[in-house]
């Protein structure tokens, strides 16, 4: 029998894994999001969040130390 | 819509029973899929099952695990990327022929404090010059040596409080005991350091194309 | 779950503390795909801001250890780098990446960062 340290640390090393390796077959990636029931990420969709990424101007300014 | 678990050759052994498991192959290639879940929330049994499934068929062949959540709408869709990817999915798996992979976490237990709201700039220079040379350290003692004894190592970025090392390793199936065993000799010879060694897992962290 | 620890310590609590956000891990997803050319200018800049921050940072601490700066000027030093690392992590929270999201994989030449 596994501890829960056991499997919390073996889920740590899994998540690491499963949700940021694995290769990349072009399609939609549906992810299920909590109190939404399903939620189609279509790929083009991310050119609006980029597009007002560039409005928001997220640069840091540096201090004057530098 | 279907969802893809693994690449693997063609022809391969049965598929193991009682997952809804089917085949779409092209020229010595084949993806592994199932219908589509429906649509639950993330949860940690769910990600063990698809695992579980992933390791299954790792026992008795050669896998390369594909992006969690990768849906197409069909097996002829999957048909299609097989054939257009063919020369590049073929190249990645045999890459990965004959290995699997091994997770090692390195954690320094002479921990400075993390940067806290307060700390002044000095505090803060302090603790990155110890962080960055803990972490120069580690890799030179634990990392390196684990490269040599593998096929492949990948590094990421630390993450969690005092971690020093996050790193994945493509070992030879029948190497793993050994690459344990080695593990436990640099815990031994290094006792300031706490490194954790898990695995084996398909090969997630080596499976780019 | 069959057993994946191949060498563990005893003090296995360390490597606990680390718990995975399910949640916060499908946002990172929706970054992840490589094979999305919009996948990030966010990212992208990002990347390049975390690797000035990494050689400016390397710099100055070099700069300290050289004992040219007075008390002051590591103060403010040290001060500048705190606040840009607390700012690099509002931005990688906002656009929901992962530190090791900031990376450019530049092939044969293995990791930028």
């Amino acid at each position: 029998m596994t501890t829960i340290a056991e499997r919390e640390v073996a889920l740590i090393d899994l998540v690491d894994r499963l949700l940021g390796g694995g290769v990349v077959i072009a399609g939609d990636i549906t992810l299920s999001v909590a109190e939404v029931d399903l939620v189609y990420v279509q790929l083009r969709a991310l050119i609006s969040s980029v597009a007002s990424a560039e409005e928001k101007g997220f640069l840091p300014r540096l201090g004057s130390a530098v | 819509m279907i969802e893809l678990y693994a690449l693997t050759d063609h022809p391969a052994p049965s598929l193991p029973d009682g997952a809804s498991l089917s085949t779409v192959a092209h020229a010595g290639l084949a993806f592994v899929w199932g219908p589509a879940p429906t649509p639950t929330e993330l949860s940690p049994e769910l990600l063990w099952r698809h695992e579980e499934l992933l390791e299954k068929l790792m026992e008795d062949r050669d896998i390369l695990p594909v992006r969690y959540g990768t849906r197409l709408p069909d097996e002829a869709a999957a048909a299609w990327a097989l054939c257009e990817r063919h020369h590049e999915l073929a190249l990645a798996l045999d890459r990965v022929r004959g290995a699997v992979e091994l997770s090692v976490r390195v954690i320094g237990t002479e921990r400075e404090p993390p940067p806290a709201d307060g700390m002044s700039g000095t505090e803060y220079l302090r603790a990155r010059e110890q962080t960055s040379t803990a972490r120069a350290s580690a890799l030179r003692t634990v990392h390196e040596p684990l490269s040599l004894s593998a096929r492949a190592s990948s590094e990421r970025a630390p993450r969690a409080a005092g971690e020093l090392v996050r790193a994945a390793y493509l070992v030879d199936r029948e190497a793993v005991q050994e690459f344990a065993a080695t593990v436990t000799r640099l815990q031994a010879a290094h006792p300031r350091l706490r490194l954790l060694c898990t695995g084996p897992w398909p090969p997630y962290s080596f499976s780019e194309t | 779950m069959r057993d994946k620890l191949l060498h563990a310590p005893p003090d296995l609590d360390l490597f606990a503390t680390d718990r995975p956000r399910l949640d916060q891990a499908l946002t990172r997803r929706v970054n992840a795909d490589p094979e999305s050319v919009e996948r990030g200018l966010a990212q992208l800049v990002l990347t390049i801001v975390e690797l000035l921050r990494q050689l400016m940072e390397r710099q100055a601490l070099r700069r300290v250890d050289g004992g040219t700066l007075n008390e002051d000027q590591v103060e403010r030093l040290g001060h500048t780098f705190m606040e840009l690392d607390k700012r690099m992590a509002e931005l990688r929270e906002e656009f929901g990446l992962d530190q090791d999201d900031l990376n450019l994989n530049l092939g044969p030449l293995g990791n930028l960062l």
